[in-house]
């Protein structure tokens, strides 16, 4: 394992902030194309984590899951929701390089939400994302993004990934 | 909404059994009294089950109404529900939802307890009452019985023992339910908060399955046989069978709805043990939702999953990936349940009844027998909790 290039680092930076305006401006398609062919989506409770139970609020495994996410919310389950804003905050945490050229990152995060009805905003989720990142034709995709929530009772039902 | 003897409330209660008072959601001063005639009463409620807290010192913290309870599995292999307090001043003994322990010591003066809830050490007694016993001093337990490895508590003495209290149309199901002998193992939980009140959360019905989730439409996935059972005390049973589409063509990856099939379900099957508690075995899903109100508004959901000890690497696999992405508050199919439970809430704060339809023959009748998708089959639950309630029905 070694320190990420400063080159590389900015690709990691680049796509954390694509996947946060993805997800902050309601553009699903966005999303998914931060992730490559081989790309996995997780959003789990710590405690899951910490008590090594591997059941998670979602769990994209595969890319035709991911694709299927998009259609959950954008088609099957669009106007039964109750949509709000969300807003992320996040802080990258440590990035290394593998041999074999995949970056591990950690990323701290804090995500608000605001209803549409009341328009007050409160707190979604605090945690962490633990990612796999690949450089392929000088853009950095995620292979994997596992999203971890402190909050291990989440304050609503939740429409998005986090 | 008037109020009998300065504090209690009353409720005008329609003629009509399929109407339901909107008030009846969030009046103030309700709460207290449901706390006392329904959660303390006499009903069973599920705490844990032993897969769950599967070693000795393993334990749970959970509630009961408003008191903290938490069950621990005992060092001699029972396992016990205890109410959360110290028997000298009353300290909580546990501060996590869960973990192990080898003994409970209360920080505080270091009273100390062994896991079968006995007090076995208190430092300085010599200098206590005369007639100070530690064996006076043994933690609060609750009474239990348990139900191929689902432990329930009640705080009466007087509530019948628990398969008389759900009778075998309920308890048959739920012992399929639990994979038929009970030998489960955890493969995690789904937590979450709902905003509404918990009798909207669990006034769920048979009505809406194929209407309100469009996966269900989109997935060509109804049509199959099933019943609908309700009991005279208000829980609920519906056995259904699954007929899955050859193709899933809405969906990339069909293989998240496969039904691999085990003796034990013909599909779906979804109990409400009144009060408030869901238990649901769709396709490979096994989930028991332990729901805790938080007073008159909000209800805590604690979804938990298991896996059967006899299923191999994949079946444990396939289990994961269902109950992750089906059910929940993020589920394919579920999600808009949550939705649901927020807009009654909201829209049971304006005037009038919440009306009943679908499947009522007599409009002054609590029908027992329910088609499969009928919401009649919620009406003995309201009725039971009116009577528990002391709300008296307005003459025909």
């Amino acid at each position: 394992m070694s320190k990420v290039s400063s080159v590389n680092k900015e690709l990691i930076e680049s796509l954390n902030n694509e996947y946060i305006s993805a997800l902050n401006d309601f553009n699903m398609d966005n999303w998914l194309a931060c992730f490559s062919q081989q790309g996995q989506y997780i959003l789990t409770a710590e405690e899951n984590i910490r008590r090594n139970l591997p059941v998670a609020f979602m769990l994209d495994d595969c890319y035709a899951r991911l694709k299927d996410r998009v259609k959950q919310v954008m088609e099957i389950q669009y106007d039964s929701s109750e949509h709000y804003q969300m807003r992320h905050f996040t802080q990258l945490i440590s990035a290394t390089e593998s041999e074999n050229g995949v970056i591990e990152t950690k990323f701290n995060f804090s995500v608000y939400y605001t209803p549409r009805d009341t328009h007050q905003t409160e707190t979604l989720c605090v945690g962490k994302y633990e990612d796999s990142i690949v450089i392929e034709k000088g853009e950095a995709l995620f292979q994997k993004r596992v999203a971890i929530v402190d909050t291990n009772v989440l304050p609503r039902y939740v429409v998005y990934p986090v | 909404m008037s109020t009998k003897n300065n504090s209690t409330p009353s409720l005008d209660w329609p003629a009509k059994t399929n109407h339901v008072p909107k008030e009846v959601f969030e009046m103030e001063g309700l709460w207290e009294e449901e706390l006392k005639n329904i959660f303390y009463g006499e009903e069973w409620h599920p705490i844990v089950h032993r897969a769950e807290i599967p070693n000795p010192g393993d334990y749970k913290a959970a509630q009961l109404g408003e008191i903290n309870v938490f069950a621990v599995h005992g060092d001699d292999g029972e396992i016990r529900i205890f109410q959360n307090t110290c028997t000298h001043r009353g300290t909580s003994l546990v501060t996590e939802s869960s973990g192990n322990k080898k003994e409970l010591e209360c920080p505080y003066h270091r009273w100390l307890f062994n896991l079968e809830g006995d007090l076995v050490g208190c430092p300085g007694d010599r200098e206590f009452s005369p007639d100070f016993d530690k064996k006076d001093y043994g933690l609060l337990s609750l009474r239990v019985e348990a139900f191929y490895g689902l432990y329930f508590a009640t705080m009466s003495d007087k509530t019948p023992p628990l398969k008389e209290y759900f009778g075998e149309s309920f308890y048959e199901p739920l012992q399929r339910l639990l994979g038929g002998d009970g030998r489960l193992n955890l493969i995690g939980y789904q937590k979450v908060m709902y905003d509404c009140n918990w009798k909207a959360y669990c006034d769920n019905d048979g009505y809406h399955g194929a209407l309100l989730h469009k996966a269900f439409a989109m997935l060509n996935w109804q049509g199959g046989q099933g019943t609908q059972i309700v009991t005279k005390n208000g829980h609920l049973c519906f056995d259904s069978e699954l007929t899955m589409p050859d193709h899933v063509e809405a969906l990339e990856d069909g293989s998240i709805l496969d039904f691999k099939g085990t003796e034990t379900s013909n599909g779906s099957i979804v109990l409400m043990s009144f009060p408030i508690t869901v238990y649901t075995k769709h396709m490979d899903m096994l989930n028991i939702r332990y729901s805790f109100p938080k007073g008159p508004k909000g209800v805590e959901v604690h979804y938990a999953y298991f896996s059967h000890q006899d299923d191999d690497d994949e079946m444990v696999r396939h289990r994961i990936r269902q109950s992750s992405n089906l059910l929940g508050p993020c589920g394919l199919i579920s999600m808009e349940d949550a939705s649901v439970f927020s807009r009654i809430d909201k829209g049971n704060r304006t005037q009038g009844d919440a009306i009943f339809q679908k499947g009522v023959k007599d409009e002054y009748d609590i029908p027992l027998e329910v088609g499969q998708t009928d919401e009649t089959g919620n009406l003995a639950r309201w009725e039971r909790y009116r009577e528990l309630m002391g709300f008296e029905r307005r003459a025909k």
